[in-house]
């Protein structure tokens, strides 16, 4: 379990400071995938990093935090400062641009291991590497090959088994698999889910595409200008959203036999700068009234393990004449 | 296989460097419109006055055109000088020293030259480096800051007022080296190992100080572009240490560019070289180079100029061969 506590991120820059994450407040139960989406800049990332504890300049933690509970050390207190001392250890990380994540000139096998301690038996360890990624469809010689020598896919799986070897409670995975064409990505997610099923830890999946995180997600986490709308059960929040946003995101999917032109979501987030007041989302909702405009939604559970930060939660969006 | 071609495009293009530059120190003098033959007689005429018949004269005329390799037509003599120059590695006999042949001056002053700018070359390549690294993966650092203005403080300093200045300060005022090399000539021992380090010690310093300035401001600023690459950001978020991801991530893939720099500066690097056996007279190819120049000695100019045309194409084709074992991508498919 990862409990996010009212949870402010901002990042420095020369304007001053913006809050790229702004008060998510929410418990991601263990053993699930998590899908997290929203527009570019709506902090999905940001979130990711702080979870991480890559809390580097610019970026930094402004108030609350993240308590992170891991199934067999429940008596050490780990904070994102402390969180560095786990990382691939207890929880990984496959970055966005995975593909340019090997050093090019160093072989695969010295990578695997660089950030164990001295006196780890790395010899013995990449012997169980070596096995382990054949269940993952790689040659064992690929952890002796250089980056260039593996094709895309490969590289992707590689990262996979770098960020899964060691088992880690948390798995952090920044759109891996963005790089890659269509064939290529569904392998890699059907991996991700199998290992995920056999070691059940915690997976949290950003990605843009809603089509992947249908396929994968046991619960999904919709963001909106740096907050929190809705989050529950995939199947719930596809079938049955609480949040106009997500609705509207559902609803521009396509579907098989539909030659409907698909109703995009118009208008753009609001800019960080400004000064927000009420729900930000309120200038593109079809549903938005004064109220919206002035007061905040608070983010509440409106169904059992389902929240949703809206003043209408579940109402019908009005019909919108399809353009011709 | 790659690594096969790799080697073959590259020794193809040694050899063509090579044939070029004997090509043009073979027809450029030819294009001038003077010609030493005939400025050497006129010379001789106004120094004996009308004594020279003029059979004598022509006999004299085709003796020098032998002498020079100047007989038959431009085709004729170009064959001929590649035969010589290339095969038998012969450039005639000194004009001012005669009879000694030019490749005996040339294999004394050789070594001089190549000693001093290999070791000096190599370690301001390390230390400008070194210092460059430091700099660019700590840039917060007040050290690394420190480090970065000498550099920008000395690579504008055109070398010969760097050179003066420490000759000045280290040899004149100071009096710690001499202020010209004095080496007698003889066997190898202890000592004159120890009389060659104490009179190159001044002019490959020059050559350092004035190099790494510039080693440090490329490396630098390779060190902090590569620190944002996705697999040094990556390796930080593995929890990899700083200091192996300094060696293993940032200078293992920063120092690339630097190798194909240094192949490229080395022909600027004999350039300066020329000019600190001149400061120093030391007894290198440059300081030949000079003499020759100062007495009208073709042959011997044209042994030195094609010695550093050599010397140069072969550093550089020796740092080619060095760059698969670096760059993996190279060596591997």
């Amino acid at each position: 379990m990862i409990r996010l506590n009212q949870l402010v991120a901002t990042y420095t820059t020369v304007r001053g400071t913006v809050k790229a994450v702004d008060g998510v407040d929410l418990e991601i139960p263990s053993g699930n995938i998590v899908g997290i989406a929203g527009e570019s800049g709506c902090g999905k990332t940001t979130l990711l990093k702080v979870i991480y504890g890559d809390l580097v300049y610019p970026l930094a933690l402004d108030s609350g935090g993240v308590d992170y509970v891991f199934a067999d050390d429940d008596r050490q207190e780990v904070t994102t400062e402390t969180i560095q001392q786990y990382w691939f250890k207890r929880i990984s990380y496959i970055p966005q641009s995975s593909m340019s994540s090997l050093n090019p000139v160093v072989k695969i096998r010295k990578q695997f291991v660089d950030f164990l301690e001295p006196k780890a038996n790395k010899e013995e360890t990449l012997d169980r590497v070596r096995q382990f990624i054949r269940q993952l469809d790689l040659p064992a010689e690929a952890l002796d090959s250089y980056p260039h020598q593996l094709s895309g896919g490969m590289r992707q799986r590689m990262m996979v088994a770098l960020a899964t070897f060691f088992q880690p409670d948390i798995i952090l995975a920044d759109e891996p698999t963005t790089a890659l064409d269509v064939v290529v990505q569904k392998g890699i997610l059907l991996l991700l889910v199998r290992l995920q099923r056999q070691m059940q830890n915690t997976v949290l999946f950003v990605s843009h595409d809603m089509g992947v995180h249908y396929q994968i997600s046991h619960r999904m986490l919709i963001m909106y200008a740096a907050k929190a709308v809705e989050f529950g059960e995939s199947a719930e929040v596809f079938s049955a959203p609480l949040h106009p946003y997500t609705r509207m995101l559902i609803d521009s999917l396509p579907n098989i036999g539909d030659d409907h032109m698909r109703q995009g979501v118009s208008g753009r987030p609001p800019s960080l700068w400004d000064d927000l007041r009420g729900c930000r989302f309120a200038a593109r909702c079809p549903l938005a009234t004064q109220r919206c405009r002035d007061e905040e939604p608070a983010f509440i559970e409106h169904r059992p393990n389902h929240f949703a930060a809206c003043h209408y939660a579940g109402d019908e969006l009005p019909k919108v004449e399809p353009s011709a | 296989m790659k690594l096969l071609q790799y080697l073959g495009s590259r020794f193809v293009a040694y050899i063509a460097v090579l044939f070029i530059g004997v090509t043009i120190t073979f027809f450029l003098p030819r294009l001038m419109p003077s010609d030493p033959i005939e400025g050497y007689i006129a010379q001789m005429q106004n120094q004996a006055g009308q004594t020279i018949t003029p059979e004598a004269m022509d006999e004299l005329r085709v003796q020098l055109r032998r002498l020079y390799g100047l007989e038959g037509s431009l085709v004729e003599q170009y064959i001929n000088y590649i035969n010589k120059v290339v095969l038998q590695f012969d450039f005639g006999p000194s004009l001012y020293s005669y009879p000694r042949p030019v490749a005996e001056f040339i294999w004394t002053a050789l070594p001089w030259t190549l000693g001093l700018l290999g070791v000096s070359i190599v370690i301001s390549w390390i230390i400008g480096n070194f210092i460059g690294l430091l700099a660019g993966f700590f840039h917060n650092s007040r050290f690394a800051t420190t480090l970065e203005v000498v550099g920008v403080v000395i690579y504008p300093i055109p070398y010969y007022i760097l050179a003066l200045l420490l000759i000045l300060q280290f040899a004149y005022i100071w009096q710690w080296f001499p202020l010209s090399t004095t080496i007698r000539p003889g066997p190898l021992t202890w000592e004159k190992v120890n009389a060659i380090i104490y009179n190159s010690f001044l002019p490959a310093m020059t050559l350092i100080i004035a190099g790494f300035g510039w080693n440090i401001l490329s490396m630098k600023a390779l060190a902090f572009a590569t620190k944002e690459e996705p697999y040094v950001v990556f390796a930080r978020l593995k929890g990899v240490k700083p200091r192996r991801i300094m060696t293993r991530y940032v200078f293992r893939n920063a120092t690339l560019p630097q190798i194909t720099a240094l192949a490229l500066s080395i022909g600027t690097i004999f350039n300066g070289a020329l000019l600190t056996e001149i400061l120093f007279s030391y007894p290198g190819l440059g300081l030949l180079m000079r003499t020759a120049i100062g007495s009208g000695d073709f042959n011997l100019m044209y042994g030195t100029i094609i010695v550093s045309i050599v010397s140069v194409a072969t550093a550089a084709f020796f740092i080619d061969l060095i760059y698969p074992l670096i760059d993996p991508r190279i060596r591997l498919r």
